[in-house]
């Protein structure tokens, strides 16, 4: 693991970029444990001032540290991507393996669930969500609508790869030699299917974070949990942009553009992981 | 059956009787039956290697499902039985439990394709972890050094175990799958087509490999290709199938020198001979649909020595010589058709009713 980690490193520029820009999101996540103000309070600094070695993303019109807030905001936007992924992960494993390896009439009732899943206009439904639940609404119970919205996709992507599987010699082979069907699909397929399900988890991180920054901009979320999305949102409230205070808005927008670009590239230098031919191509191993 | 065509050693470790399974599907309404498998008999003694000769599609794959009970719908058994000297009773009443316990550990098989069989996303340790440990129920260490002894016995470097399949040649691959097959000290193996994707020289290798194994272990192995040079190498008897059915049956050496049934005598003409710079023959036509095969002897249309009776009746397999059975009617003047008390007389029966529906 190690050494494939060196690797990709040292022949991957995709992976190392990703690295980085990673490394710097989820750090400036782990210093919120160190931040002098809890992330509720307002007015504990001078408001509306610029960058400066005291604070050096400037303070917010409510009087906060914008750097420590933003420590906060992304340890929760974070947090938010990956329960989202590994809730709609286990979902999408679950239905992808059991439809695919099952077939037949399961097969058919779980995808049609699934394909409605799929043909669900997700934006409006989670706007509608919160005007039904208004107050009571949750980081929590976000994460796990978008997770109930978000494992369709790589289920069917899953149960393709199952399909394929079954009709395999070794599963043949197992089945002959009397593996129960749970050994089968735990011990025989999911080695094969994690790899590419670790890949999309890091998609659908994405996919979760972008949805919920977008809701939170525009309010549709628990505006009270500071997450980036919600400093844009209390940013905009102040007018920050048309009062001069540009630092409320940039250093959030810019740290989770930065988010999305290194998981990205986590992502796409995944696929070169699972697929060993094009590692050796790249290390000049020739093809394998 | 006469017990004729029973091998070295006592009682014969599988004996199936007229064996039918049938491919059976039905598309838009129409009922349709591909008979890949009809009335076949046969018995494999101890210590045999046993081998099943014919062209593609005529059955052979699907002879060894259903001899292992590995029959997935379409293909369905008809009728007949298959039992093994191991089991107490017809492998088709075993209940689901009882099948899963015997097979691997009494009843090996060597699957089509076998360069497939190993998991490619896992090592080749996990694979004999997967595959046998249940059935050997030893502590893991002792399985392990077991297995070392089994790999060493076949001449395989104990460091296989670490390797995943595709690090692997596809010799290598397969003298695993073989050690695998056969790590269980199974009474019984099933190799279908083993060698087919090996060219001659690795095929030499996994050939002897198979003989060893099966020597040490002396189990009986049914083992089914289509290259008669493979079976020349290998077999002790040999059973010819054409069209779903078995045409002859005899010792390897007898067949190779004289052949009895048209077809195949054909099949050893087709051999190279060191020396023949004679052109071979094709044989014209090609092998019947199973979905509606011909009426009588199933070979009638191409073979050379057809006669009326041929076109009219299914020839039975009759014993000529000791241990020597072959379905012909023009192999022999006395070969008539079975009468209808014998289990071959049957299905000409349900041949001739069944005739007006296939007239499609």
């Amino acid at each position: 693991m190690l050494a494939i980690l060196r690797d990709l490193l040292r022949y991957n520029r995709e992976f190392a970029a990703g690295t980085v820009l990673t490394a710097i999101v989820v750090g400036m996540a782990v210093l919120s444990a160190f931040s002098p103000y809890p992330p509720g309070d307002i007015y504990v600094v001078a408001p509306d001032l610029p960058p400066s070695w005291d604070h050096p993303f400037g303070t917010t019109s409510q009087g906060q540290d914008t750097f420590w807030l933003l420590t906060y905001a992304l340890r929760n936007t974070l947090l938010f991507g990956f329960s989202v992924a590994i809730l709609s992960r286990l979902i999408s494993l679950l239905v992808g393996m059991l439809s695919g390896y099952k077939g037949g009439a399961t097969d058919r009732v779980l995808m049609s669930i699934n394909d409605t899943f799929i043909v669900m206009p997700l934006f409006p439904l989670l706007v509608l969500f919160y005007f039904v639940m208004r107050d009571d609404m949750t980081w929590a119970l976000l994460a796990l609508v978008m997770a109930l919205l978000g494992w369709a996709y790589d289920a069917r992507l899953i149960r393709s790869v199952m399909m394929s599987l079954r009709t395999r010699e070794f599963t043949r082979t197992a089945v002959f030699s009397g593996m129960r069907t749970d050994q089968i699909v735990i011990r025989e397929h999911m080695p094969y299917v994690l790899p590419i399900v670790f890949s999309t988890t890091l998609n659908n991180i994405n996919w979760s974070i972008g949805l919920e920054v977008t809701l939170s901009v525009l309010g549709f979320t628990d505006i009270e949990t500071p997450t980036v999305g919600t400093m844009i949102f209390w940013a905009n409230q102040h007018s920050a942009l048309v009062f001069g205070t540009w630092w409320w808005v940039v250093f959030p927008t810019l740290l989770v553009t930065v988010t999305f670009i290194g998981l990205f590239l986590l992502a796409v230098s995944m696929n070169e992981y699972i697929d060993p031919r094009s590692r050796l191509s790249r290390m000049g191993g020739g093809v394998a | 059956m006469p017990a004729e065509a029973t091998g070295q050693g006592a009682g014969p470790v599988l004996t199936v009787r007229n064996l039918r399974a049938y491919y059976q599907m039905r598309y838009f309404g129409i009922f349709r039956e591909v008979r890949a498998v009809d009335d076949i008999s046969l018995e494999i003694g101890r210590n045999e290697i046993y081998g099943l000769a014919g062209e593609s599609s005529s059955g052979k794959t699907s002879f060894i499902k259903a001899i292992a009970a590995a029959n997935r719908p379409p293909l369905n058994i008809v009728g007949g039985s298959v039992r093994y000297s191991f089991l107490d009773r017809d492998i088709f009443r075993l209940d689901p439990q009882t099948l899963a316990a015997v097979r691997w550990k009494h009843l090996g098989y060597i699957m089509q394709g076998s360069m497939n069989v190993l998991n490619p996303v896992r090592r080749i340790r996990e694979s004999f972890v997967d595959f046998a440990f249940r059935h050997i129920g030893l502590p893991k260490a002792q399985f392990f050094a077991l297995v070392a002894a089994h790999l060493e016995r076949l001449h395989l470097p104990p460091d296989v175990l670490r390797a995943y399949p595709h690090e692997l040649s596809g010799g290598m691959r397969q003298r695993v799958t073989i050690a695998l097959a056969t790590i269980c000290r199974p009474e019984f193996i099933i190799a279908d087509e083993p060698t087919t994707a090996l060219d001659v020289v690795v095929q030499k290798g996994v050939l002897g490999m198979i003989r060893e194994a099966q020597q040490e272990i002396g189990s009986s192995i049914l083992f089914v290709t289509h290259d008669m040079a493979v079976h020349a190498n290998m077999a002790d008897r040999l059973g010819i199938m054409y069209a779903g059915r078995l045409v002859e049956e005899g010792p390897t050496r007898t067949i190779f020198a004289e052949p009895l049934h048209p077809y195949t005598a054909h099949l050893i003409q087709s051999l190279p001979r060191i020396g023949d710079l004679a052109p071979k023959k094709a044989l014209g036509g090609a092998p019947p649909n199973l979905a509606e095969p011909p009426p009588g002897c199933r070979f009638h249309p191409r073979c050379p020595l057809a006669m009326d009776i041929c076109r009219r009746e299914t020839p039975a397999l009759t014993t000529l010589a000791p241990g020597h059975r072959v379905a012909c009617f023009a192999a022999s003047p006395e070969v008539r058709p079975a009468p209808p008390d014998e289990d071959a007389g049957r299905a000409d029966g349900r041949e001739a009713a069944l005739q007006p529906a296939e007239g499609r």
